[in-house]
């Protein structure tokens, strides 16, 4: 399903924080429809990297066009068009299940409650948690909340969705039910950018696979020859800790 | 409001005079507002009628103007024949309104002390006492010093209270030249100033009291 | 006098120390809710004037204030009533303090919680207005109703420049009567039926709240 239409481009991309090189040289194209799981040790630079791509975090050198939006300084128009899951969920927690969902899209969006209600729940039901709408964040496990902020991110309908580790604080029991929504959304073709810790779901779900160590991206490939054939040492060496 | 230096050196000047009497008191009141409300707080733990008892005070401690507290004592104790200078009088109602305050401080400074803490004296055979001072105390003083001393503050800036019954602190003084010159307004905002300097630079010491025992707790 | 005239004498000035209270909360609660937002977002200078306002209202004592005010602005030519200097003076001293409860919560906030709001494209001030403030103002509830009771309180000083508020009817009626104990034990009840149910509301409104945080901070703790 993966199209030869770039939906994220990513030229160039260097980061500093004061001395300090987060990110070196990134070149990454993200076609439509395509899944990529970013992987890699801690402070590899892995969620730097996809928080630059809604500009969460601004960067020195590059570039980094989304598709469909046409001045890539227009911030809100940039953001809108896409969704990110964040590793504490970040639900708001004064505002129930069904407001999170759609808070964006009334201030943002512009839409009428009740256009954004059935836009909401029809969501909710898609992550499977709509009979929970009603109830407030912390009444929620933490996995039907992190589902809960997918379906917030999808309300906008997004042309890209970002994941940053969005299972790494969730009880083990949980993290199934999370991985199973990001599947199907997957399968649906949904264009998505995932840093996870999660090998099964690389394997089963990604295009392609990147492995990042020290600000830089150290190899990109397909889950098989990823998995089974790495070429660079670092890639065999962080694999071998991790599986 | 015509410039006149010699004026205002005459009211910095008799400021400055009654400062150490100012400071005395604030530092007084604060010794008795600690020592009061950690009682306050000790009694309250007691057993549950005295808890509630200590609990109906504290609460009319805080629930009434401390201008009235300071009539109160001032007009009620010499008509049982208690005859007390000023500022006794306003000392004393300095202590009883801030131990209020601060038996709360006491309390809170208490209950975030994980239970663990006495349940392992009392494992370890300590007397209730050296659970208390040895144990809890040291504990629970790290973590009311910021709030503790933010209340040190006000008590500074409550001293001018005592100048309604004739106590000759800095407001008194000040006062005391504006009623006998008809002049108010330069004495009034020279002294506002002075106060703003003490009690802001006691506030930033306050300040950074609080950040070095955070960074010691952190370790 | 019985104790209950002197109790029902004293009630007259009332109307007066509420007076003063609502027109206090008039000026300290958007004094303390700007200056603390403006203290939060602000850098550099700008930040260190509004911090040095803040500071002049919180560290100057609130006894000096009134005086300084009731009696130079007269002198620069500024003709104000006693009740609009004294609910002024009041509600900046008080709001001064809240201010700083207004910045603190804006700081305790879980940055994330502003990401996210960027995250779905909204603007800052929508996320300010929808996200932080309604989180805030709960968290800050507690800290209000303690502030309002210091006010309350602080409107006694009134009496001070001859607003006949509760504590100016007790000295008038001590000019009539010679029972201090009588006089000033009413004075103290006619304050404490007025705050102790506030007093009480407030200690419920903390437990409350203090519940609410801790249940929150449970769920954001959990595996980080």
């Amino acid at each position: 399903m993966v199209s030869n239409d770039v939906v994220i481009a990513v030229k160039g991309l260097n980061k500093w924080y004061a001395d300090f090189q987060a990110l070196k040289e990134i070149d990454l194209d993200v076609m439509k429809g395509e899944q990529i799981v970013i992987c890699g040790p801690s402070g590899s630079g892995k969620s730097t990297l996809i928080r630059c791509i809604n500009r969460l975090e601004s960067f020195q050198e590059g570039s980094i066009r989304v598709e469909g939006v046409a001045d890539q300084n227009d911030l809100l128009t940039l953001r809108r068009t896409v969704g990110m899951v964040f590793q504490q969920f970040n639900l708001f927690p004064h505002l129930t299940v069904l407001r999170n969902c759609t808070l964006a899209l009334t201030r943002a969006r512009g839409l009428e409650k009740a256009a954004a209600e059935d836009v909401a729940l029809s969501l909710l039901d898609r992550v499977r948690i709509r009979e929970q709408a009603l109830k407030y964040p912390g009444q929620l496990s933490g996995g039907q909340q992190q589902r809960v902020a997918i379906a917030r991110a999808l309300c906008m309908s997004p042309k890209a969705m970002l994941f940053d580790e969005p299972t790494s604080s969730l009880d083990p029991e949980m993290i199934k039910e999370v991985l199973d929504v990001m599947a199907d959304l997957a399968s649906d073709g949904m264009t998505m950018i995932c840093v996870t810790h999660e090998m099964g779901f690389a394997r089963r779900v990604a295009d392609r696979v990147i492995f990042m160590d020290q600000g830089r991206i150290v190899e990109a490939a397909k889950p098989d020859i990823f998995f089974e054939a790495p070429r660079n040492a670092r890639t065999r060496a962080f694999l071998h800790q991790i599986l | 409001m015509a410039f006149d230096l010699p004026f205002l050196l005459q009211i910095l000047k008799a400021i400055f005079q009654a400062m150490p009497l100012t400071l005395a008191i604030a530092l007084v009141s604060c010794a008795g507002a600690f020592l009061l409300g950690f009682a306050f707080e000790i009694l309250r733990r007691v057993n549950r009628p005295l808890g509630l008892l200590m609990r109906l005070i504290i609460d009319f401690i805080r629930s009434t103007p401390l201008l009235v507290q300071i009539y109160f004592f001032y007009y009620v104790l010499p008509y049982y024949g208690v005859v007390l200078p000023g500022v006794v009088v306003g000392g004393m109602a300095l202590s009883i309104y801030y131990s209020g305050y601060l038996a709360e401080v006491f309390k809170a400074g208490i209950d975030t002390i994980p239970a663990g803490q006495s349940e392992a004296a009392l494992a370890l055979g300590l007397a209730p006492m050296d659970v208390t001072f040895r144990v809890i105390a040291p504990q629970m003083l790290r973590n009311i010093a910021a709030p503790m001393g933010n209340y040190f503050v006000s008590i500074l800036k409550s001293t001018p209270y005592l100048a309604v019954i004739g106590v000759a602190e800095m407001m008194g003084m000040t006062l005391e030249i504006a009623s006998s010159t008809f002049r108010y307004a330069e004495p009034m905002l020279l002294l506002g100033i002075v106060f703003f300097i003490l009690a802001a630079t006691m506030a930033w010491c306050v300040r950074r009291l609080e950040v070095r025992l955070m960074q010691s707790s952190k370790r | 006098m019985s104790f209950f005239d002197i109790f029902r004498g004293i009630l007259e000035g009332m109307d007066v120390t509420l007076t003063v209270t609502f027109m206090g909360l008039c000026f300290a609660i958007p004094f303390g809710l700007v200056a603390g937002i403006l203290q939060h977002f602000l850098k550099g200078a700008s930040r260190a004037s509004v911090t040095m306002i803040i500071e002049f209202w919180r560290s100057t004592p609130v006894l000096v204030l009134m005086f300084m005010f009731y009696y130079s602005l007269p002198t620069v030519g500024i003709y104000l009533s006693a009740t609009l200097v004294a609910a002024s003076t009041l509600g900046l001293h008080v709001g001064a303090y809240g201010s700083q409860s207004v910045r603190a919560a804006l700081q305790a906030l879980d940055r994330g919680q502003v990401e996210a709001g960027f995250a779905l494209g909204l603007r800052r001030p929508a996320i300010l207005w929808t996200i932080e403030l309604p989180q805030m103002v709960r968290a800050m509830l507690p800290t209000f109703v303690n502030q309002l009771i210091q006010l309350v309180k602080g409107t006694s000083l009134v009496a001070l420049i001859t607003m006949s508020d509760m504590t100016h009817r007790a000295k008038e009626i001590s000019q009539l009567t010679f029972d201090p104990p009588a006089i000033y034990s009413a004075l103290l009840l006619a304050y404490f039926i007025l705050l102790y149910p506030i007093t009480i509301f407030g200690r419920w409104l903390e437990r409350k709240v203090g519940q609410g945080s801790g249940k929150l901070m449970e769920d954001h703790g959990r595996g980080v």
